[in-house]
């Protein structure tokens, strides 16, 4: 858990950033509106249970999970090391494509919008396009992940490079060369930001990779998927176990000077390859995602072909819904969980109860949640929602209970709600507000794709396109989504507190 | 012969003038000490002299400008980066060459870094680091060493075997200082500074330290 205690040093910082303007009115105001806002759009939500008996479901879930059977799973350690290989070489490309790109990331704008663009769209998405030409395949997967982590590296990379003391590369003799003055000065001074947030996006390669299971290849998510699906709850208690093991036990087996050893090993474990049909990939790339109309030069069939899309409003609307809801959601989940894993507050049983909780809903992934919730209550913006706060509430109370623990106050003797109040909410809020804006924009893309399971937003249309192998429109639907991710990613950066930070935003971004 | 001549120069950064007016003649083989109080200018001097004497001059900066996760080896081995071919450079920084490993080696045992050589820069104590930072510079062997408070953080008198292996080791030294026995005791020269003037220049056996005290004195 290395990226917390980054983020716990740059705490002080950006609270001191944040104290001395008068900022507390503001920040309320933004809740308040948030709140409000919420309420006021929650009838239009659909927020329907469905099925008959959650609660007996929910109790047999829980029995299984507290009694996994370890032996259910054909070859569970193929899929656990196959989810691994994903992860380390989707990383790996990620940053082959990405750091070269950081370095022109602040001078070209193309490669900024380019960034951006491959950023916004989930690795499921990016899968479920892959999947169409090379099937369920190695390239599939790698290509899922290390496209938009190439994206994203580019970007955070540019921005920790462009934050290194100059002093020492201002020293260097006259007339050193570009290549020598970038390794000597530049790299060294940003070495270990470098490694600590390729550490942290590594952890997040995980997690996509055992999602990749949900369009079919065969990680853990594919096991757990079926498992879930016909309610074979010990075997899904069993791999869920190995999955939180996984994570908790990254800082060993995935330690820094096992990195090559791992690439080299899982190198073989790679595929299955793909014949690649040449003539194929050129008519998708050529024919099949373009819209007819456009080929044909016909601009009134496209607007017909464009008013043809399915439901594109309300799937917007749901889309943004979901993300407004979760995103309030993730706030009061916080507020209210973040005690529990906080040293003022319970004894150590609790505490260690609470941290176990909020670390589970956390490590786990948002569709995987939802998945679960979706057994539970029907198809409806409840199981997406209920997911998306308590992923989202849960990963900001920890790293609020850590900012809380580090506090020292003046007044002694202050318990419970008091000490709540007065002496932890006032310091500890505008960083909870901030990390909760960064996340919106994580929300959003998480939103879009958990339409993937059913829940009516823009990820539903996505999908279905692409089971009907209507590749114009779900390419559509893609770029509709990255736009909105895009536009959702502006206006969040516009409410959040100023001046934050840059760690936050790396700790958080997911 | 002179180094440099000034006649009625403004110095400073952009359009944030320093030392406004300024004229100063430093000439080769002389061993210069500027004193003054932080924040007077004497930064600025150096780096102007820096710019000018460019390819002659030996630059030792302050030890922060190190950089931090190399290690001592490889930030003594930067003063002469410009000299190798890039490729060479980057070799170097895997497997250190022959060559400049045993120069620097010899140089790291006269400053006493001999233990240190393959160690992080932040790992080092202030003194130390600061002995990499002479090293840096050292090594770049050059005729004329420009230093900001090369031996800011060590004992008086390692400060001076440290100036007096400056010296030895290159015609013309130009050092800022804020020990003034240090420069009462190793420098010819002695400019002072405050508030954007030359305030003393002068030969350091007419000065005494009262006299340099008046530099320090809060105006």
């Amino acid at each position: 858990m290395r990226f917390i205690r980054r983020y716990n040093s740059a705490t002080p910082r950006l609270i001191d950033s944040i104290v001395g303007t008068n900022i507390g009115a503001r920040l309320m105001r933004v809740s308040l509106g948030l709140i409000v806002l919420t309420l006021i759009a929650l009838p239009f939500a659909d927020l329907a249970i469905t099925t008959r008996d959650p609660w007996s479901e929910l109790g047999r879930m829980f029995v299984g999970f507290i009694t996994p059977n370890i032996l259910a799973t054909e070859s569970p350690l193929h899929a656990v090391l196959l989810t691994v290989a994903f992860a380390f070489w989707g990383v790996a490309l990620g940053i082959l494509l990405g750091f070269p790109l950081a370095l022109l990331f602040m001078r070209s704008r193309l490669v900024r919008v380019g960034c951006a663009f491959v950023r916004a769209i989930h690795e499921l998405f990016w899968a479920l396009l892959f999947l169409q030409v090379f099937g369920l395949s190695a390239i599939t997967a790698l290509a899922a992940i290390a496209l938009p982590y190439a994206g994203i590296f580019a970007k955070v990379y540019a921005e920790i490079l462009l934050q290194i003391d100059t002093a020492p590369q201002q020293t260097l003799p006259q007339g050193v060369d570009r290549l020598s003055r970038f390794l000597y000065t530049e790299l060294p001074l940003a070495w270990a930001r470098l490694a600590s947030y390729t550490r942290y996006r590594f952890e997040c390669a995980l997690r996509a990779s055992v999602l990749l299971g949900f369009v079919g290849l065969p990680t853990l998510g594919f096991h757990l998927e079926s498992a879930f699906r016909q309610g074979r709850y010990h075997e899904a208690g069993a791999l869920l176990w190995a999955f939180y093991l996984l994570i908790a036990l990254l800082p060993f087996w995935a330690h820094r000077r096992l990195v090559p050893l791992w690439l080299l090993g899982t190198l073989f474990l790679l595929g299955p390859w793909p014949t690649v049909d040449g003539e194929l990939l050129w008519r998708f790339l050529s024919v099949d995602i373009w819209p007819q109309p456009l080929l044909a030069g016909d601009f009134k069939g496209l607007a017909l072909w464009f008013t043809q899309l399915p439901d594109l409003l309300p799937a917007i609307g749901n889309t943004l819904l979901l993300g407004l809801m979760s995103t309030a959601g993730s706030l009061v989940v916080c507020l209210l969980l973040w005690p529990l894993a906080s040293r003022h507050f319970g004894q150590r049983a609790t505490r260690w109860l609470g941290t176990g909780a909020l670390i589970g809903l956390r490590s786990t992934p948002e569709l995987l949640l939802a998945f679960i919730f979706l057994l539970l209550v029907g198809p409806s913006l409840l199981p997406a929602w209920l997911a998306l706060s308590l992923h989202n509430g849960a990963l900001i109370a920890f790293l609020a209970a850590r900012h809380a623990d580090q506090l020292k106050f003046g007044m002694p003797g202050l318990k419970g709600v008091n000490l709540y109040a007065y002496e932890l909410m006032p310091r500890i809020y505008p960083g909870i507000l901030a990390l909760l804006f960064y996340r919106a924009e994580v929300i959003i893309r998480e939103t879009a794709l958990l339409g993937m399971l059913g829940v009516a937003t823009l990820g539903f249309h996505i999908d279905s396109s692409f089971a009907y192998l209507m590749f114009d429109q779900a390419v559509a639907l893609l770029l509709i989504t990255a736009l909105l991710n895009i536009g959702v990613d502006a206006l969040s950066r516009r409410l959040r507190p100023d001046a934050l930070a840059p760690t936050i935003e790396r700790t958080c971004e997911g | 012969m002179s180094l440099i001549e000034l006649h009625h120069v403004d110095l400073g950064h952009g359009s944030h003038i320093v030392l406004p007016d300024l004229s100063l003649t430093i000439r080769r083989g002389e061993r210069v000490a500027l004193l003054g109080r932080s924040g007077v200018g004497k930064s600025t001097l150096l780096e102007m002299l820096r710019q000018q004497l460019a390819n002659q001059v030996a630059w030792c900066p302050q030890a922060d400008s190190l950089v931090p996760t190399l290690s001592a080896y490889h930030n003594i081995y930067m003063g002469r980066l410009e000299q190798f071919s890039r490729w060479r450079n980057v070799i170097n920084l895997l497997r250190p060459f022959k060559q400049p490993w045993q120069d620097i080696n010899a140089l790291g045992a006269e400053l006493g870094l001999e233990e240190v050589m393959r160690r992080q820069v932040d790992q080092l104590s202030g003194g130390q680091r600061q002995r990499v930072a002479i090293a840096r510079a050292l090594y770049q062997n050059k005729p004329t060493f420009v230093g900001d408070e090369p031996v800011a953080s060590v004992d008086p008198h390692q400060g001076a075997r440290l100036i007096e292996l400056i010296h030895t080791r290159h015609e013309t030294t130009i050092v800022a200082l804020h020990q003034r026995e240090l420069a009462l005791a190793h420098f010819e020269r002695i400019i002072g500074l405050d508030a954007g003037r030359i305030v003393i220049d002068a030969p350091s056996h007419t000065l005494d330290p009262d006299t340099l005290d008046a530099l320090y004195q809060t105006v």
